[in-house]
């Protein structure tokens, strides 16, 4: 019998599910061994979120990063065993949301003020 | 312990902070190259073009003469003309590989180096399209009279903008004497350009292939990018030396080695094979105007480049969909090219329109299909 907790997937979720898989595995930063929030691009948004980020993540980010770039020169990839998983990328790799979240939300708080 | 000389000297620290001690993302790769390569380019083309100058004569009776007497008579003036004319085509691959680089890569996000870089662009075209004037031959004068007609296109100050920029009333000794002083003129303009552009990247260091931050990951420009720009600069300096030395007028046009008669029109004018795919989206549209504003919005396009950005990543690096969508641009581009060399005929007429249709439609739909893979990464 189904778990209470488990919700039922209709086809077009499955299919929706199934091309996320399809377009994570096609970009390819989790073969650098990059998260997804290692590859933003730095606008002032990103700036101020990467600040407010705690010391250890921040370090854990630095060395994600100096990794990737080595094997980038190296013209290689990490080992398939240690590439981030879907799963991975979308729990731990997602870090900086809050912080991200948090930062636009104020700008834009800021900027609504500053129209009155 | 003083500080090294290359840290105090008030010269020298320009060019260490420059060439020596400037920090490097380490996994820049050949195609970070091309910037050094031009800078190559530009040196080549102003010390053969200084020594062209002193043996040149721009006068319509004197000027085609003059460049045979330069390849008769004058020491080594044959290399120094051939090394001019295909150091000019190499000037123009790696302006175009360059300028591919960035838009591949995102770097065209340093808004201030890729405004001049564009500015650069378009004084290299002007510089080759007034220097291939001068030699005087069919497809100079021709080529001269179908680009400055152009002009006249312009409503209201057309035709008078026209004349002025002639000097008469059509393409004659004072065009192409004012087309010498500013062909001589615009060199160092770009170098100085060019000194600005250098400039701007050292504010924000350079990009890399994988388009994240690289400070975590520097090295020193001196060893590696030094030798590695050497390196380049050989193999460029060798491709240049044995298309010049085995088969120098193979990019050419053989009409150009008939001296310029303005009464008699070559079947087929057509400029150099670097301009070709402007020349290709310049005649897709039917109207006058309309093909001068498409001629000019081909390269300006690129000025917008900055403003359409909307992914999450800076390179296409992660974007395999829109790494098809580029390597299709190029594919379009190469294909514009053919299309430039082609008459006005049936099946090219309606091939050049799609294409360029194509060319245009790819600054609309790449941005889009950016926005529509990172939701789908989201």
């Amino acid at each position: 019998m189904a778990s209470a907790a488990t919700k039922s997937v209709g086809f077009l979720g499955q299919l929706s599910n199934s091309m996320k898989r399809f377009v994570f595995r096609m970009s390819g930063y989790n073969q650098y061994g990059l998260f997804h929030d290692d590859c933003l691009y730095e606008n002032d948004d990103v700036k101020e979120a990467l600040r407010r980020l705690p010391q250890n993540l921040k370090d854990d980010r630095h060395y994600r990063m100096h990794r990737a770039i080595h094997l980038s020169m190296t013209k290689t990839v990490l080992p398939k065993d240690e590439w981030f998983s879907y799963e991975e990328d979308h729990t731990k790799g997602r870090y900086l949301q809050p912080y991200l979240q948090e930062v636009i939300t104020e700008r834009k708080e800021r900027e609504e003020w500053n129209k009155k | 312990m003083t500080m090294p000389i290359r840290k105090s000297h008030p010269l020298f620290k320009i060019l260490n902070g420059a060439i020596v001690d400037l920090p490097a993302p380490a996994n820049i790769s050949t195609l970070w190259n091309f910037g050094s390569l031009l800078g190559l380019c530009l040196v080549i083309q102003i010390v053969t073009g200084l020594f062209l100058a002193m043996h040149y004569t721009a006068h319509v009776d004197l000027a085609f003469s003059s460049v045979a007497h330069i390849c008769r008579d004058v020491n080594y003036g044959w290399l120094l003309r051939t090394l001019h004319a295909n150091g000019a085509s190499f000037f123009f691959i790696c302006l175009y590989m360059h300028t591919g680089r960035g838009i591949y890569y995102g770097s065209f996000l340093y808004l201030h180096a890729w405004s001049v870089g564009v500015v650069i662009l378009l004084l290299v075209m002007a510089t080759a399209f007034l220097g291939y004037v001068l030699p005087w031959g069919q497809m100079s004068f021709w080529g001269a009279t179908v680009i400055t007609n152009l002009f006249s296109a312009i409503p209201y100050i057309g035709t008078d903008l026209v004349q002025w920029i002639w000097g008469g009333f059509a393409v004659d000794n004072a065009t192409l004497t004012r087309f010498f002083t500013f062909h001589f003129l615009f060199p160092f303009i770009v170098a100085a350009a060019t000194i600005i552009h250098i400039l701007f990247i050292h504010q924000t260091g350079s990009n890399n292939p994988l388009g994240i931050v690289s400070n975590v990951d520097k090295v020193p420009f001196h060893p590696y990018f030094t030798f590695k720009d050497i390196t380049g600069f050989i193999v460029m300096l060798a491709a240049l030396i044995l298309l010049t030395l085995l088969n120098p007028y193979l990019l050419g046009d053989p009409d150009n080695f008939i001296p310029a008669n303005p009464l008699v029109t070559p079947a087929h004018i057509q400029p150099e094979w670097y301009f070709l795919f402007a020349y290709a989206i310049l005649r897709s549209i039917p109207n006058k105007l309309g093909g001068v504003i498409a001629l000019v919005m081909s390269i300006l396009i690129l000025l917008v480049l900055p403003f359409t950005h909307a992914a999450k990543f800076r390179s296409l690096t992660f974007y395999p969909l829109n790494q098809v969508m580029f390597w299709s641009l190029v594919s379009i581009v190469f294909l514009l090219t053919w299309i430039g060399a082609r008459p006005v005929e049936d099946p090219y007429v309606l091939t050049g329109q799609i294409l360029t249709v194509l060319y245009f439609s790819y600054y609309v739909i790449n941005p889009l299909t950016l926005i529509w893979w990172d939701k789908m990464l989201d």
